[in-house]
């Protein structure tokens, strides 16, 4: 640590410009993962919660659940070796509500049975009576609040707000709960029909017409989803690779500026380990300072956009990116070290 | 008396295209405690070559280097890198002192790298001996051309090497400055019981020296 930190301590004002160089790349990549995790889960967070096995849809609606109906007997045929089943209506919808200025907000609207699995993953308040709901906190950015009437676009019926839930979203939209009684009157569907079963279990029998798809299946199913993770993915792939190499080169182009002082300490017998530890640890130290203050920018503008944007960390992301910068940087230093211990000593020498 | 340093038949060619430079002619060569010894030559003469095959920093094409009566030019690099480490204190014309350590650190870094702890009670007798105790926590920067020559004298002593090897240590100096530094190191080689050995183009310098070679061609002729 000696060589390393003393001479950062006497460049301050250089070295202030290199970590905060890498600051910004590393809080650029944070910070665009973190987006695009946000997005990507606002497609999803409203179901992933609910840990299920199985989704079955009928094999008519050709993957898009909107356009898959249950009758209540089928939900009967279902047979399960263990576990349990539920149903779950669900509709894409444009509430109104005369109490609140905003004039529309699209929503997902789910219909579930009371005391079903599927509402107490995200449901820690509120009960949902014949005309009550539950909706999504992000719907208070639009105007509701607690007692707030609504109607749903389509339908003659009032629901009225009981409770919030934290960041249930489907689709990018937010979630309103109703009782699937209710969910049924509302849409004119046949009593205890529904869109979904929900598995949380083994399904030992599937009626004919049913299919069965995996939580990741049917996640992947979801309109325009795979498309968008596959771009942001390739996106943030290369902008990590690119942000790694630079970083590398940099390191390299540090250490190579100090090659005369190196030669002079070879002459006086300093050992090239004593030298190369000196570099690596230099490059290593810069980067995990850098690469804390990039997460510590990201994390506190994660805190500004709460509710604004989508914005979600993921810790085995963020481990990732610091350790491709950590390893790229270490191994840019290791590329200067080689041209470092071929130093010719003589050089030191008139 | 033992000899500290010794060169035994030493030659050195190098290619040069397709003719040979002898820059080395035979050299014999030793160096006895306390004694200062100047080589003289202008540029071009093979002093370079002399004193970095005397530091083990290259191989000479045959004879031997001896170091304080052990083996020491046949040696592999690393081998030749310890004892250097060791044995041989080095005085550079001017880059010998790291911009970014401070005149006490540049001491403290030769511990580092070999994991010991500062011999403080050498550092205080060297910096009072040297006058350099008020610079101690100065960068090189803010040293002048005679300041920076006395830490590097002092941090050649530092550990006390077997050896003293000095390259042109005035070339950066004025006239008086240059004479300071050189009765200093005399005094010091005395004082220490080193073999000092100093390559420089300065004749002026021979008259503190105990002994002077003039090296011309890549021969060596003894001057004093």
């Amino acid at each position: 640590m000696f060589l390393a930190w003393k001479e950062i301590r006497h460049g301050k004002g250089k070295f202030a410009l290199i970590v905060a160089m890498i600051a910004l790349i590393g809080y650029l990549a944070f910070f665009l993962t973190s987006l695009a995790y946000g997005l990507a889960s606002s497609y999803t967070n409203g179901i992933d919660g609910w840990g299920a096995s199985a989704f079955l849809m009928t094999e008519d609606a050709n993957d898009n659940s909107a356009l898959s109906l249950i009758p209540s007997a089928t939900y009967d045929e279902i047979a399960l070796s263990s576990g349990a089943k539920a149903k779950l209506g669900l509709f894409p919808s444009v509430i109104k509500s005369a109490a609140v200025s905003s004039t529309q907000s699209n929503v997902y609207v789910f219909g579930v049975e009371d005391a079903s699995f599927l509402l107490s993953s995200v449901v820690s308040s509120g009960t949902l009576g014949p005309s009550e709901a539950i909706g999504d906190f992000s719907l208070q950015k639009d105007g509701y609040a607690l007692g707030d009437a609504f109607t749903l676009v389509g339908s003659t019926m009032t629901f009225t707000l009981t409770g919030f839930t934290s960041n249930a979203t489907f689709q990018t939209a937010p979630i309103v709960y109703l009782n699937l009684a209710s969910f049924d009157t509302a849409y004119g569907l046949p009593s205890g029909a529904s869109s979904l079963v929900i598995v949380h279990g083994t399904v030992s029998s599937l009626p004919s017409g049913l299919k069965s798809y995996s939580h990741q299946a049917f996640v992947n199913s979801l309109p325009g989803y795979g498309a968008q993770v596959a771009t942001f993915s390739l996106m943030i792939g290369f902008l990590v690779g690119i942000a790694s190499f630079v970083l590398g080169v940099f390191m390299y182009v540090l250490t190579m500026q100090k090659v005369a002082y190196f030669g002079v300490m070879k002459v006086q017998g300093l050992s090239n380990a004593f030298i190369a530890f000196s570099v690596v640890e230099q490059s290593l130290l810069l980067t995990v300072f850098g690469v804390a203050i990039g997460l510590g920018l990201t994390l506190l503008s994660g805190l500004f956009l709460a509710g604004k944007m989508p914005f979600a960390v993921n810790t085995l992301f963020f481990v990732g990116i610091a350790v491709a910068f950590l390893i790229f940087s270490v191994l840019g230093a290791l590329f200067s070290v080689r041209a470092v211990l071929k130093i010719d000593p003589l050089q030191a020498i008139s | 008396m033992e000899n500290l340093i010794e060169m035994r038949h030493i030659t050195k060619d190098f290619l040069q295209g397709e003719e040979v430079i002898h820059a080395l002619k035979d050299t014999s060569f030793e160096a006895h405690q306390g004694e200062f010894i100047a080589i003289i030559g202008p540029s071009g003469s093979g002093k370079s070559t002399f004193l970095t095959i005397l530091g083990g920093l290259q191989k000479p094409t045959t004879g031997e280097v001896l170091i304080a009566d052990g083996p020491f030019s046949r040696l592999n690099g690393k081998q030749r890198t310890k004892i250097r480490f060791e044995k041989i204190g080095f005085i550079l014309q001017t880059a010998n002192l790291l911009p970014f350590l401070t005149v006490k650190e540049q001491f403290l870094l030769y511990n580092r790298a070999n994991r010991t702890s500062p011999n403080e009670t050498r550092i205080k007798e060297l910096f009072e001996r040297l006058g350099i105790a008020k610079l101690a926590k100065n960068f090189p920067s803010s040293l002048s051309g005679g300041e920076r020559q006395r830490v590097a004298i002092a941090k050649a002593l530092y550990h006390d090497p077997v050896v003293i090897l000095a390259d042109e240590p005035t070339a950066a100096l004025d006239t008086q400055k240059a004479f300071e530094v050189i009765k200093l190191l005399a005094s010091e080689t005395k004082a220490e019981g080193k073999a000092t050995i100093m390559v420089t183009h300065d004749e002026r310098l021979i008259e503190f020296c105990d002994k002077a070679f003039a090296l011309v061609d890549g021969a060596m002729t003894q001057i004093k």
